[in-house]
């Protein structure tokens, strides 16, 4: 991947709802502790508001979308803003896989809901080095 | 065909069909040839969220009307929808372990929960809701829900 290359991280912009919570705390982890170097966060609701400099960052780069819920706004919204996504996220499916991580609360999300975050900032992390590594081989 | 009532309030559609009974709460039972299929009404999956996990009582399991077939965890609520008929389990819609979603997607036809051998279907549908009766309190307890946003 060149220098300028970053995989788009762009998570729920749900504000009061738990799962939009632990979508955008596990995009804090990737963007800001794991993959720091190759990932970029785009706030969803720039993309919204039709902020150049956010539907510029969709343009050449991979995008991974974390959607809270299925109405999928992430993902629609960069379809909208002429991006592509290169891989959906939701974190209905983590948690279906982690039934003992409940995500309870909002501004403070409970213990169950900071796992689940973690689980899925992993399962991205992945998701990130593929696309890099991809992005090498293809040159 | 099925055919379908429709109210729109704010963003929502909410769609009532019409070849089913319901109760206050949202449950519909559909009488097929003698055995009752039974799920959720659109109001209801709507309003309730994405749908985790559908867990409905085993077959064989046998219920009164207003007994618990199955607990339904959403990102939102945790339901327990209560059977509108008397009878035992026969059959469980098969989508639900892997797939509950359908339920939000489909609540109709492919999201249904169950199928009941019913046992006293005709004093059961006596306390049932005919879909015009179901279609005008869904409205007023949608027009409720939406003061509460």
């Amino acid at each position: 991947m060149s220098k300028e290359k970053k995989v788009i991280i762009i998570p729920c912009s749900g504000i009061g709802k738990s799962f939009g919570s632990v979508s955008r705390m596990a995009a804090f982890q990737v963007t800001e502790d794991d993959r720091p170097e190759s990932t970029q966060l785009v706030p969803l609701a720039l993309l919204v508001l039709g902020d150049e400099a956010a539907r510029a960052a969709l343009e050449n780069n991979p995008v991974i979308v974390i959607d809270g819920c299925q109405l999928a706004c992430a993902a629609k919204m960069v379809q909208e803003s002429g991006g592509t996504v290169a891989k959906e996220m939701a974190v209905l499916d983590f948690y279906r896989q982690n039934r003992e991580l409940r995500p309870q609360g909002i501004s403070q999300l409970n213990e169950g809901g900071q796992k689940l975050a973690v689980v899925l900032a992993e399962a991205v992390d992945q998701v990130v080095d593929d696309l890099t590594t991809r992005e090498v081989e293809n040159g | 065909m099925t055919n379908y009532l429709e109210t729109h309030l704010d963003k929502f559609t909410f769609k009532v069909a019409q070849d089913r009974h319901y109760t206050t709460y949202g449950v519909w039972a559909f009488n097929q040839e003698g055995v009752v299929r039974v799920g959720l009404s659109d109001f209801l999956q709507q309003t309730s969220g994405d749908i985790a996990f559908a867990e409905v009582q085993p077959v064989g399991t046998v219920l009164a009307a207003g007994d618990v077939c199955a607990e339904i965890e959403t990102i939102k609520v945790d339901l327990e929808i209560l059977s509108p008929l008397a009878g035992k389990i026969l059959r469980l819609n098969p989508s639900l372990e892997m797939t509950p979603e359908v339920i939000n997607e489909d609540p109709y036809t492919q999201g249904w929960l169950c199928e009941i051998e019913p046992s006293d279907w005709e004093s059961d549908l006596a306390h049932l809701l005919d879909p015009e009766a179901y279609f005008e309190i869904m409205k007023n307890q949608a027009e409720e829900e939406l003061k509460k946003k």
